[in-house]
């Protein structure tokens, strides 16, 4: 026995051990590696369905229960992914081969994922869908809104329209009516000014997407758009020179307060709670945001602009599926259960958005809410998606919606004070830095 | 001891002593072995957890992927990009200003409280506690706390200012003022690390020096100018360095406020490689930004830290 064993562990048995203890979690880790390449979207070969907080947390709860009552021959499991870095959390998931096999996300995200080949074309549920009716239960234009060279990337399954609002007590106070064109929107945020009330309330600041999306509806309204119709970037056109023209009038006016280019989400919501917001763009949700001041809340019909076109922005949010998955029919066969239980996300309520479809936008839990129906009456057959005015969504969107170039753009305008072919100008050139990659 | 004794000593321990192993042209011993299998592991782990991560970004940033795919090799084109993009030297200024306002800035804040605070104050221990808050408290609730304080005009500074005839005063939506809230958040969030640091290398200051000083005629300030400071210039080399680096990688603090606006107002380089790799989705330019801050970063660390050396050689 030699000096060393005296501890009752010779030397090359302590390396042994050792050895054996740092190569057990690697081979571990080779193993769980080996099962996640073989069962692909993993849990032990469930199929993953990752959904994002849509609504209240109730939505989530429901959520769960739908997944959980799923009796498909595949088992599917549930995730929350929370918005904040949602784009990391998918990526990174997606590059290891742990990402979901179907999933909900953001409005651009499926065509973001299938320019890099991670997305199960959605062609062949699409004509399941028009076998068994469902198809023609989708609002004119929604499923259009998916299309690309290639398919279908997803299907939707609620918009997020941009309609305006108004305070109808604060209108009254001003004495003017609801306005119908651009040229009466100027005027009533002009009387509002007056009472101390803002006549086109909107928002900028840190994580607050809003004020962009404002800019681009007001574009989007006077007949122009970020794009051409090939899908390149084409903003410094007369129908948008105008458009941001009658902004920065709104702006100089003080129709804008002055403080919107650094109001955030909460900021945005505190001004339409406190009455110091009469008119504005907002998601269709306001009125259930802003407490007492809801019930004076209502949604404008669609504006008439300065060049005569009615229009507005909307986003059609989507379920995807990947290439990433137990089995396509799998996928298929879940997704299929899926869309047929979601009129339970309006029959709760649990805050969720505007619907696909037809069936649910009719029914009488939905149909209540006279807001809700003008939105999907008035507003949804003259909305247009980002892309306008190309009509097929692209990859590159996911990177204009919240990028840096239309943030900047936004807050330059509300400002006031730039030129809006400069600030166009430089627009152009922010979004062909994103777009050419 | 004497010269005999110790001569006697050293030539008794000689046959004693172990011969020194000669390394040179033999393998090494079994006792080394083992000591470098032993400590393999750990080294082999650290080098993973950092130069993995490090490899994968430096490839990132001379190629034109996303998070998913890696994309076409570019060479250095990300890194000429972005030095000849006028948001970077907008960025950079920022940084410089923040960087600076907060690491002084926290530093004399810091410093006068720790010096309040070694005075018989009554509840020192209370306000001590009290001044730690800010540091403490997650950045998220402070960040909150303050949007809150001068969001809008309703907000309580800003009704403050309009009624002392300052008229309506947007602290987050002018470019100037922003980049002023934004440095002063900074400072009020940072100054209870100085106050710490400082308040450590004070108690360790012998106080008879200040009572032979005092004895010589020395005042107070003359005190602190030529005592105070040069003892605990060591310790605040230290944390300029460590604030320096917490500045410069400072995220949190001006995205959740501002968001880097307005229109870029108080964008930082770590706020734009941020918005370049997650909104705009530019991987490439995004982590090019973020290993040009590195490179900063180590200079700036490397030249402070010769200055630690030349203190502790005077």
């Amino acid at each position: 026995m030699s000096k060393a064993q005296h501890g009752g562990v010779s030397r090359r048995g302590f390396l042994g051990l050792a050895g054996a203890a740092i190569a057990a979690p690697a081979l571990a880790a080779c193993n769980v590696s080996g099962n996640s390449g073989a069962n692909k979207a993993g849990g032990g070969g469930a199929l993953k369905f990752w959904d994002m907080p849509w609504g209240t947390p109730a939505y989530n709860d429901l959520g769960k229960k739908i997944i959980t009552d799923y009796t498909g021959s595949t088992k599917a499991t549930y995730q929350i992914i929370q918005w904040n870095g949602f784009y990391q959390t998918f990526s990174s998931a997606i590059a290891s081969k742990t990402g979901p096999a179907v999933s909900s996300g953001a409005g651009f995200q499926a065509f973001q994922f299938a320019d890099q080949g991670q997305i199960a074309y959605a062609d062949n549920f699409i004509e399941s869908l028009k076998k068994d009716g469902t198809y023609d239960d989708f609002l004119p234009g929604v499923l259009d809104t998916m299309k690309t060279d290639k398919g279908y990337a997803g299907v939707p399954w609620q918009t997020d329209v941009r309609p305006f609002w108004y305070n109808k007590a604060l209108l009254d106070q001003a004495g003017v009516s609801v306005p119908t064109s651009w040229d009466e929107l100027l005027a009533a945020g002009k009387a509002l000014k007056k009472v101390g009330v803002s006549g086109f309330a909107t928002g900028a600041g840190a994580g607050n997407n809003l004020g962009a999306h404002t800019m681009v509806a007001m574009m989007v309204n006077n007949g122009g758009g970020m794009f051409d119709p090939d899908g390149k970037p084409d903003c410094v056109t007369d129908a948008n020179i105008q458009a941001m023209t009658f902004v920065r009038e709104l702006a100089n006016e003080g129709i804008i307060d002055s403080g919107a280019v650094s109001y955030t989400a909460d900021n945005l919501d505190a001004q339409w709670k406190n009455k110091k917001a009469g008119i504005g763009i907002h998601t269709p949700g306001l009125a259930a945001r802003a407490g007492t001041t809801g019930k004076d809340l209502h949604v404008m019909d669609p504006l008439k602009s300065s060049s005569g076109t009615v229009a507005g922005l909307f986003f059609v949010n989507n379920l995807m599926m990947y290439t990433n998955t137990p089995s396509q029919e799998a996928s298929e066969a879940f997704l299929k259960y899926y869309l047929g239980q979601i009129h339970t996300y309006w029959q709760s309520p649990v805050g969720v958005a505007v619907p696909v479809l037809k069936s649910i936008a009719k029914a009488d839990y939905y149909a209540k809410d006279p807001n809700q129906v003008a939105i999907v009456d008035k507003w949804m057959p003259v909305c247009k998606t980002y892309a306008a005015k190309k009509t097929q969504s692209f990859a590159a969107l996911a990177a204009v919606d919240g990028g840096q170039p239309l943030a900047q753009f936004a807050q330059a305008m509300l400002q006031g004070k730039t030129d809006p072919k400069a600030a166009l100008t430089t627009l152009q050139q922010g979004l062909e830095s994103i777009v050419k990659r | 001891m004497t010269l005999t004794q110790g001569v006697s000593t050293k030539s008794r321990s000689r046959p004693t002593a172990p011969p020194a192993p000669s390394t040179k042209g033999k393998r090494p011993s079994r006792r080394a072995i083992t000591m470098i299998l032993l400590v393999a592991p750990a080294i082999i782990l650290v080098v993973l957890i950092n130069a993995y991560p490090l490899v994968v970004a430096a490839s990132q940033s001379i190629h034109n992927g996303t998070l998913i795919v890696t994309g076409d090799f570019v060479g250095l084109s990300n890194y000429a990009d972005v030095v000849t993009s006028p948001r970077f030297w907008s960025a950079a200024r920022f940084t410089l200003i923040f960087t600076v306002v907060g690491v002084f800035g926290s530093w004399l804040a810091g410093m006068g409280l720790a010096l309040l605070l070694r005075t018989k104050i009554p509840a020192r221990g209370l306000f001590k506690i009290l001044l730690m808050l800010p540091w403490v408290v997650p950045i998220v609730v402070s960040s909150t706390a303050w949007n809150w304080l001068v969001g809008t005009p309703d907000s309580p500074l800003p009704a403050l200012a309009s009624q002392l005839g300052f008229g309506e005063v947007h602290f987050l939506a002018d470019p100037t003022l922003a980049a002023i809230t934004v440095c002063v958040f900074k400072v009020w969030v940072s100054f209870p690390f100085m106050m710490l640091m400082t308040s450590a290398a004070l108690a360790a200051v012998d106080t008879g020096v200040y009572e032979a000083a005092g004895i010589d005629g020395a005042g107070r300030w003359q005190q602190f100018v030529h005592i105070t400071l040069p003892l605990i210039s060591r310790s605040t080399y230290i944390s300029w360095i460590l604030m320096t680096i917490f500045c410069v990688n400072d995220f949190p603090t001006i995205y959740l406020l501002t968001g880097g606006g307005p229109v870029d107002a108080t964008s930082s380089l770590v706020v734009l490689a941020y918005r370049s790799v997650f909104q705009d989705l530019l991987t490439g330019p995004g982590v090019a930004i973020a290993f040009l801050m590195t490179l900063v970063l180590v200079i700036i660390s490397t030249t402070l830290y010769r200055q630690i050396k030349k203190v502790d050689i005077a």
